[in-house]
């Protein structure tokens, strides 16, 4: 099957300067903008992905994250040859994915959590059957395999019913077999777990992480949730604006865009007005519990005196919360991005 | 090629299973498109009682004119059974991004954007087709001969292909625009020419549009060829027609191909 | 459609006649707004819409040829041209493009309840939101109109009297306002069958073959209908459909005149006073057995 000129070293995705550019027309909003639109048109263009470079090794499990509208489900697309980019180069699995040659599309599976992939109309055993002719799947392999993931995320109940009657959730796990079934090397997930509740979000991490392991598949995710992430990613790429602004794998990320330790007490009593602030800043305290942030060159310092100050019941020193992390990094971009916005750029047609 | 009969298969069971279990819906819309079917041929019965013929000499006379309507739902019946649906949701695929999960798949787009979905309640067109026709052939005054009864089924697989070769067009001009509400009417107005026989476009506007609708958009082909080879003598021109339509046939389905692979380079896909 | 959700939220929030003409006057602007936004499909669907013309007037011309007649049910070939853009004109007036649909969706989806609580009159809107539609489709497609039958004058009798002119206007906006109760009518029948589009099928089905957009209903004069003396045509002129294309057609032709335009009027307003009682009591029946589903 592997005929293709495939690269020597397992680098499985490689992007180069990847870009992609659209071209919108603004509705001109009043009466007679319109019929002035009628004799000439504005053009926007809004710059997707601005020159991205990537490269992902063989059994990486990559997340991308980014606010909306950063370029994540764009990167995707063109990684998955559904659009081709405006400039730049990608090799997947050493093929052009917008080539879109039969070899290169056996062999990964895209998965989005916003749309629907099975045939809406038909049960999903159905869909199954209909991939296994279209993934020209040994019909004896095709077999064990479905058997094999339909029990481990434990859905076999569901096959009959027609995909339509079927809930987000169900739904989202028949998505991810349909999408095993060719035992793609490739698996690109977008916002796989949007709109599940907690259970299901357990579920599929937990799938997601054995099949990987098992198969050493690559697996590039992009998501909201840093539940996702941490369940499941070594490496984190942070997008926004179409550019790349972190690539590092999650510790990291961790160590370099924070300064802080957050320290969490159980005090023996409510503590006094103003007594813990001495100790570090942004000082939330809740009755007997009280929640700090501390310097993190200063935190072998002040800690000793902090539980000497007080009789303490219990404590525990965290990192800050992803979330805000992440948040905070976007913030920033934003902030960057208002001073000098390249996307004005108008012009008529 | 196997596979992709299976895969044809796959859809059309599903299709037909989907179309049993709304079973009076199925009911309902085979009988409205046989209310305007039948409509259609009053409004013929109707100009037959003030004229012999359609056409001055055409020998378009009222049974070979009723072979004529036959042929066309016979062929308009392949077409909305096989093609028409999977066209029109194609609209709805490129607005909510549906298309993109059919790019990634290692099969023939074409294929499965053009054949995943069947309407076989247009079939009951097609059926009633065939009964006027056999109706209408045994009162032909000169049976047809053989080498008609073999060229006709040919020349209606030439006129699918070339309808379908303008849905394809039409097609990916829908994902060239996102969004295509006139086109549609567009397709129904074009095929709109060929529901009458190609002699009735005559005089100084008729003549040239004719031409235009036999040599570049060769819709006038698609049911005056067919029928025309059962009801009327096979003269030298009759047999330049139906070379015509077989290369008519041909171009529209390998144009509409390159078009079609065209248009797929340039889909935006819809954002999300 | 957000457009048409802010024309909506604009009509409601209307209080006093003065409001509810200023609500309507921006509904009408955003319509207008929304058709210029599309003005490559619209002026090309304007267009279009005379195509199926064109192979009917061949028809006819080939039928004419083959017979030898000059003279078919009183319509010379001239006349058949006329009339058939005639009755596009008439369309243009009494075709109400996806009203009953609309209508059974908002039932459907349970989007038509908010005007259970609401102060709103549902027809009464209704029929403010398609007289605007209707204005602003005229505003955009007077142009393709006036073109094509400037182009087509030739087919044309002499213009008719000031007194026939009258008539044709009264039963244009007549035509309207049938066309407009008929299919709020049927669009209501979802309150009681889920799937309407069937029938809404069916109805237009009927309309198509009834109204005269397919040849003029004076063509089925001598067709019997078993009754002694009472041809097909008899029966037809009682219906209402004929009015939402074929009448304001005849009229322009002096076709209808003197005693018969003046019955053809007075059966078109007996029609309409009808259908909007029908539309009245539907609405009533059917709001009052919703409200009993319990939504």
């Amino acid at each position: 099957m592997h005929t293709s000129s495939e690269t020597k070293s397992d680098r499985v995705i490689e992007v180069n300067d990847l870009a992609k550019e659209y071209r919108v027309y603004d509705k001109p909003e009043g009466l007679w903008a319109s019929v002035r639109g009628l004799f000439h048109r504005k053009n926007r263009i809004i710059h997707a992905l601005r020159g991205v470079d990537l490269s992902v090794g063989r059994g990486e499990f990559l997340a991308m994250l980014g606010p909306n509208g950063a370029g994540k489900t764009t990167f995707l697309k063109l990684l998955s040859g559904i659009i081709t980019p405006t400039r730049g180069t990608a090799r997947v699995l050493g093929h052009v994915p917008w080539d879109r040659a039969d070899d290169f599309r056996r062999r990964f599976a895209l998965v989005m959590g916003q749309k629907n992939q099975l045939w809406w109309d038909l049960p999903a055993a159905e869909s199954f059957r209909l991939h296994q002719e279209i993934y020209r799947i040994d019909p004896i392999r095709f077999a064990k395999i479905r058997d094999e993931l339909v029990d481990m995320l434990g859905v076999s109940h569901l096959l009959g019913q027609p995909v339509r009657e079927l809930s987000l959730g169900e739904r989202m796990k028949l998505e991810l077999i349909a999408a095993l079934l060719h035992e793609p090397e490739v698996l690109f997930l977008d916002e796989p777990t949007i709109g599940l509740d907690v259970v299901a979000q357990h579920t599929i991490h937990e799938f997601l992480r054995h099949i990987q392991k098992q198969r050493s598949v690559t697996v590039v995710l992009t998501t909201h949730y840093m539940k996702d992430v941490a369940a499941l990613c070594e490496r984190v790429v942070v997008v926004t604006h179409g550019s790349i602004l972190y690539d590092g794998s999650l510790e990291q990320i961790v160590d370099r865009f924070t300064t802080h330790k957050v320290v969490t007490l159980d005090l023996e009593n409510p503590p006094a007005a103003g007594e813990m602030e001495r100790f570090g800043f942004s000082c939330e305290v809740h009755g007997p519990r009280v929640s700090l942030r501390i310097d993190r060159s200063r935190i072998a310092d002040v800690l000793p005196k902090l539980l000497a100050s007080q009789p303490v019941r219990d404590v525990s020193v965290e990192d800050v919360p992803l979330e805000e992390i992440v948040a905070g990094l976007f913030r920033g971009a934003a902030k960057r991005q208002a001073g000098t916005d390249p996307d004005q750029e108008v012009g008529a047609v | 090629m196997r596979r992709y009969i299976k895969i044809f298969s796959t859809f059309a069971r599903a299709c037909l299973v989907r179309d049993m279990t709304f079973r009076v819906n199925f009911l309902l819309e085979c009988l409205t498109s046989l209310g305007w079917m039948s409509m259609n041929l009053a409004f013929y019965l109707l100009i037959f009682s003030f004229t012999p013929e359609i056409g001055r000499g055409s020998g378009w006379s009222r049974e070979p004119f009723f072979a004529f309507v036959a042929t066309g739902l016979i062929i308009n019946a392949i077409v909305q059974t096989l093609f028409m649906p999977s066209a029109s949701e194609l609209t709805e695929m490129v607005r909510t991004g549906g298309l993109d999960s059919v790019l990634v798949r290692p099969l023939d787009a074409q294929f499965l954007l053009s054949m995943h979905r069947f309407d076989f309640s247009s079939m009951a067109n097609g059926l009633v087709g065939l009964g006027l026709l056999i109706w209408a052939v045994l009162r032909f005054p000169v049976a047809p001969p053989l080498i008609a009864w073999l060229l006709y089924p040919l020349l209606i697989v030439c006129g699918v292909a070339i309808l379908y070769g303008l849905i394809i067009m039409l097609a990916a001009a829908t994902i060239l625009m996102g969004r295509n509400q006139s086109l549609y009417d567009f397709w129904f107005y074009i095929t709109n020419f060929s529901r009458y026989p190609a002699e009735i476009y005559a005089g100084p506007w008729g003549d040239p549009l004719r031409t235009v609708c036999t040599f570049v958009i060769p819709i006038l082909l698609v049911v005056n060829v067919p029928a025309g080879t059962l009801a009327r003598p096979l003269s030298g021109e009759a047999w330049g027609m139906v070379v015509l339509t077989f290369a008519a046939a041909g171009i529209s389905i390998g144009l509409s191909r390159i078009v079609f692979q065209a248009a797929l380079a340039r889909y935006r896909s819809a954002s999300s | 459609m957000s457009t048409t959700a802010n024309s909506e939220r604009s009509l409601q929030a209307s209080h006093g006649w003065f409001s509810g003409v200023r609500s309507w006057w921006r509904m009408l602007v955003i319509c207008l707004e929304e058709r210029l936004a599309y003005r490559t499909d619209f002026a090309l669907g304007t267009v279009m819409r005379f195509l199926p013309i064109v192979t009917q007037v061949f028809l006819w011309t080939a039928v004419f040829a083959a017979s030898s007649r000059t003279d078919i049910a009183g319509y010379s070939r001239d006349n058949i041209v006329a009339y058939y853009l005639l009755t596009m004109v008439t369309r243009a007036f009494s075709s109400m493009p996806s009203l009953a649909g609309g209508i059974s969706r908002s039932i459907r989806d349970g989007s038509v309840k908010k005007y259970l609580i609401q102060p709103v009159d549902y027809i009464g809107f209704l029929l403010a939101s398609r007289i605007a539609h209707k204005l602003v489709y005229y505003i955009v497609a007077i142009l393709p109109f006036a073109a094509v039958l400037f182009f087509c004058r030739g087919y044309f009798p002499p213009a008719p009297d000031g007194l026939t002119i009258a008539a044709y206007i009264l039963s244009l906006l007549l035509s309207f306002l049938l066309g407009f109760f008929l299919e709020a009518t049927l669009g209501m029948i979802g309150f009681w069958f889920l799937e309407v589009s069937s029938i809404i099928f069916a109805y237009m089905l009927f309309q198509y073959l009834l109204s005269g957009h397919m040849f003029p209903i004076d063509m089925l004069a001598d067709i019997p209908t078993g009754l002694t003396g009472v041809s097909l045509a008899d029966i037809v002129r009682l219906l209402p459909f004929e009015y939402t294309a074929y009448f304001p057609a005849a009229v322009w032709l002096g076709k209808i005149t003197g005693w018969e335009l003046v019955r053809g009027i007075l059966i078109e307003i007996v029609w309409l006073v009808i259908m909007i009682g029908v539309c009245r009591f539907v609405w009533w029946r059917g709001t009052k057995r919703y409200s009993g589903f319990g939504g």
